[in-house]
């Protein structure tokens, strides 16, 4: 956590610590950052914070960061082919991931592939668990994965090169250059991932990760424009362009690959007037994935979807202790495709969020949220939440929320098969967290009951025997999240400790049993050894069996990873850090998901400039 | 040829058994030729992607049923993905994984695998055998509407000698009198044509029938095909229903079709002088010669829970039912009376029950 950057002292521990700061610091990340709800609005739940050091430290996709430092779950068709979270239990489709405070999940199938977000391009991720449909709108049941980046309104001018090479001729390379005065802060980002990806099974005569490579380039580029005191005008844009080759299984080769295109564009200007604050907004999002059964081939399925948001956020802070937004905003997206014709959805909504600090021991915060649409009827979503700061060192946090998860344009409109009266999903959380916060160490303990019906699943009618989707099954998630950390320092010598464990029943409440693919156990560890410029570290995975729907296999094995990695900084007045990292080291072997093995012992040289 | 010696010995059964007490020679005495000798293989493809396609085996008499059985046979190779159809010539069975792209080759007495034919399909479907050679069916790429084929497979060498180009989506294939009928269903789309390939030049002509044609039988120098229709999910739905063809001149001798627009009947089998079908949870029994077809089902697998019949034979006075379920959890086999045999139950009564592997996909009587 470095202090250059404010966003990253952001949540991640207690309350007090935020408030004690809160004249300074609000005014500066209402500036630099686009997306200021969340910290404003989510006082009583967690929010981790991941920043530019961790990121670096891990390897470039957003699934390999948060599967080792958060306690999301991931299933992984196979090392950076399609993955998908659930947190909390919850569905691929009931995590938001979120974009400078815009909700970027595909509007075709519901979920974010995390393979397909590039983490190099974003000075901040934050993990924010729990319900946040009140603010964030669809798919944030079991929680939200927000990407960040930050304009700041400094003189500045830098550079950072990060390149990372390694087995199965795995290229990374990220570039970041930041350049800003009073007047204008400009950043520019360049990623490009490239992997043969064509690792061995261990344990089976040789084969192979066949027709398993890929590439992706994602561009960021950020601007923003200081008219005067009170007036900003910033414009954040992003384009990420991959294609994967599918991996096949065991048994099974596979000849497929995939190509995404995705852009994102967000234009906003900023009023601060006294007591208010006024946004407005104005994003496109447009998505586009073309399928080749037969890579050889020029012959593809193709779906897009075009989403134009126009937001408008008003925010009266009534004194020091208590603020009030008043957001609106309409949403149109525009869906074609072979399979799902040409259809468009339009929703209205209308927000208010309330935050009371209302003494230096107690506060609350309630989020009301109600959208329209011509589709389905939407649920009043809400969040009300608390915060009791006990003791210096220890506080209580509460939340009860309401949440859902539209239904997609697969679910609506696939040929023949979608189903347009559909309701979306919907689901009830409560949640109650215990943080304990002393100068070196911390440690915090979240207990959450997840109610969730009209789950909407693909099945064959009972009528025609057709696969179809529809709002049937009720599923209830409840667990812990536990989280410690340790820091110290002695003299030169720093050492870096925290770890994540989950437990986790997600249960489908006719059938009693844990849903699949949902791990009962899952735990994560860092640990971090400095001594002047060099540094040592160690990172830890454990995920315990998941439930498949084979009824042959059952279950995918529990599996524990460990990665070493040393670095050295030669750099006096810049950084100029070479370092060496053994992914798997202990060489287990393991799938993610059901036959589709994941690589064994494996290296990666990486070099990191910043100049 | 080993029918034959089945109906041999069980003729000789009866015969030797009244006419002869002589211990040492034993004729009578079938000597099984593998665990799995004697009984159905049901062949269940298993979930998409899963790599979990799997055997179950059903005694003839029903007393045994054993799941999982090439695992069994095979503890150490997975036989893959979305199993599609199995061929059985000689002493072999062949096992066509639609998801893997290959045949399984495997003993079919006691299914251990002898050998793979893993290149040169794409989107392999059903097989058939004549003179040595399998011919097996393949959509090719399924949004690729021109690349369909049927594979010529050298089975003394195991690999492709040639490959015949067919029209869109060719699924089951039938061979008679050194000619080969493919059923067009479409693959993607929908088809209406049967495919017929002399074998002795490879070339291929086309008998229009109707749309969707599913199965294929032979009876007395007739082809008979159960054709389904669209289905509700497609643009225009229509009805299914049987057409008789000439296999001389391959000219539509008769059509039976259904009226309306939401009658899809399947899995035709004829037996004796009665063809067999399946319209959702329904069996249709229908007598060759009558004028047109049964409006109502022979009996109902509803009282079982079936909502739609999977998969389908009719042997040796039995009716064989293959239940998808919810085609995620396992599936199960019913076994009816066919009601044709000496003091058999009435047709439709159901004799038996089995849980088997996900999706049982079809039944193949091993002896």
């Amino acid at each position: 956590m470095t202090a250059k950057k404010p966003i990253t002292i952001l949540i991640l521990l207690v309350c007090q610590y935020i408030l004690a700061q809160h004249d300074s610091i609000v005014p500066l990340r209402e500036v630099t950052v686009s997306d200021a709800l969340l910290r404003k609005f989510s006082q009583t739940q967690s929010v981790a914070v991941l920043n530019d050091s961790v990121i670096a430290k891990n390897a470039a996709s957003l699934t390999a960061l948060l599967n080792y430092n958060a306690p999301i779950y991931f299933k992984e068709n196979g090392l950076g082919m399609v993955s998908s979270p659930s947190f909390r239990g919850t569905t691929a489709q009931q995590t938001a991931v979120i974009w400078n405070g815009i909700n970027i999940n595909s509007q075709l199938n519901g979920l974010t592939d995390f393979n397909t977000i590039t983490t190099g391009n974003f000075d901040a991720i934050l993990v924010r668990a729990g319900g946040g449909s009140a603010i964030y709108g669809s798919s944030a049941i079991g929680g939200s994965v927000h990407l960040g980046n930050v304009l700041r309104f400094n003189d500045q001018f830098s550079n950072a090169l990060r390149v990372n090479y390694g087995s199965f001729n795995t290229l990374g390379v990220d570039y970041n250059l930041r350049a800003s005065n009073e007047k204008v802060s400009a950043q520019l980002g360049l990623s490009r991932n490239s992997s043969e990806n064509d690792y061995e099974y261990l344990d089976t005569n040789g084969k192979h990760n066949e027709n398993g490579q890929f590439y992706n380039t994602s561009v960021n580029a950020d601007f923003g424009v200081k008219l005067n005191n009170s007036n900003y005008i910033k414009f954040y844009t992003q384009l990420f362009e991959g294609e994967r080759h599918f991996s096949g299984t065991i048994a099974s080769k596979s000849k497929s690959k995939y190509q995404d295109l995705n852009t994102r564009n967000l234009l906003e200007w900023n009023s601060f007037l006294g007591k208010f604050t006024s946004k407005v907004k104005v994003a496109f999002l447009s998505e586009r994935y073309k399928y080749f059964e037969n890579a050889k081939t020029e012959l593809f399925e193709r779906s897009t979807a075009e989403t134009v948001i126009g937001k408008y956020d008003l925010s009266y802070a009534i004194d020091t202790k208590i603020t009030a937004n008043l957001i609106v905003d309409y949403t149109q997206t525009k869906g074609f495709g072979q399979q799902i014709g040409e259809n468009v959805r339009s929703i209205g909504a209308a927000s208010f969020l309330w935050r009371h600090d209302a003494l230096r021991w107690f506060g609350y915060e309630i989020s009301l949220r109600k959208e329209t649409t011509s589709n389905y009827e939407s649920p009043f979503l809400f969040a009300v939440g608390a915060r009791f700061n006990v003791l210096k060192s220890y506080s209580v946090l509460v939340n009860a929320s309401r949440n859902f998860r539209i239904p997609t344009f697969n679910d609506l409109y696939w040929q023949g098969l979608g189903n347009a009266h559909l309701k979306p999903e919907s689901s009830y959380q409560l949640e109650i967290g215990q943080r304990y916060q002393r100068k070196n160490t911390w440690a915090s303990a979240t207990l959450y009951y997840i109610d969730i019906s009209d789950m909407i699943q693909w099945a064959p009618d009972e009528n025609s025997g057709n696969w179809t989707p529809s709002n049937v099954a009720e599923v209830q998630s409840y667990g812990a999240e536990f989280s410690v950390g340790w820091t110290k320092k002695i003299g030169q010598h720093t050492i870096d400790w925290k770890t994540n464990y989950g437990y986790t029943i997600s249960e489908d409440k006719a059938l009693k049993q844990q849903l699949i693919y949902v791990p009962v156990n899952k735990s994560t560890t860092n640990v971090a050894y400095a001594y002047r410029k060099f540094t040592a570290s160690y990172q830890y995975l454990f995920v315990g069996q998941v439930y498949t729907p084979s009824q042959k296999f059952h279950t995918v094995k529990s599996y524990q990873v460990s990665n070493l990695g040393i670095d050295y900084d030669f750099g006096k007045v810049n950084t100029y850090r070479i370092g060496l990292l053994a992914s798997n080291f202990l060489n287990e072997n393991y799938q993610s998901v059901l036959q589709r093995p994941m690589p064994g012992r494996n290296y990666t040289i990486r070099l990191t400039l910043k100049f | 040829m080993k029918i034959k010696f089945a109906f041999a010995a069980i003729a000789g059964a009866v015969l030797f058994a009244a006419c002869s007490d002589d211990d040492a020679v034993q004729p009578n005495k079938y000597v099984p030729l593998g665990k799995y000798d004697s009984g159905v293989l049901v062949l269940n493809q298993g979930g998409f992607g899963h790599d979990d396609a799997s055997m179950s085996y059903i005694s003839f008499d029903f007393s045994k049923l054993e799941n999982d059985i090439f695992s069994l046979a095979n503890p150490e190779v997975v036989l893959g993905d979305t199993a599609q159809d199995i061929c059985f010539y000689g002493p072999y069975a062949y096992v066509v994984l639609n998801g893997s792209n290959k045949i399984e080759i495997v003993n079919r007495y006691t299914l251990k695998t002898v050998g793979t034919i893993d290149t040169g399909l794409s989107n392999p479907r059903y097989m058939a055998v004549y003179n040595g050679k399998g011919y097996v069916t393949n959509w090719g790429d399924g949004v690729d509407t021109t690349d369909d084929y049927v594979a010529v497979i050298n089975l003394a060498t195991r690999s492709i000698t040639a490959n015949i180009p067919v029209i869109e989506g060719p699924e089951r294939i039938l061979e008679y009198n050194g000619k080969l009928y493919v059923a067009q269903t479409g693959g993607y789309g929908y088809g209406n044509k049967i495919s017929v390939i002399k074998t002795s030049d490879n070339s291929v002509t086309t008998i229009t029938v109707g749309d969707v044609p599913n199965a294929m039988q032979i009876k007395d120098g007739y082809l008979w095909v159960s054709y389904g229709g669209k289905p509700s999910f497609a643009t225009s739905e229509t009805s299914g229903g049987l057409v008789q063809i000439n296999t001389n001149t391959n000219a539509v001798n008769h059509t039976y079709p259904y009226s309306g627009t939401t009658t899809h009947p399947s899995n035709l089998v004829i037996d004796g002088e009665f063809a067999y079908y399946t319209i959702d949870s329904g069996v249709y029994k229908f007598a060759l010669g009558a004028a047109s077809l049964p409006t109502t089902p022979a009996f109902s697998t509803t009282d079982q829970g079936v909502y739609g019949v999977y998969s389908f034979a009719v042997k040796q006075g039995h009716i064989y039912v293959g239940d998808a379920v919810d085609y995620v959890n396992n599936g199960k086999v019913h076994v009816y009376s066919l009601g044709t045999g000496l003091g058999q139950a009435p047709l439709g009564t159901l004799e038996n029950s089995y849980t088997v592997g996900v999706i049982p996909a079809g039944f193949y009587f091993n002896f």
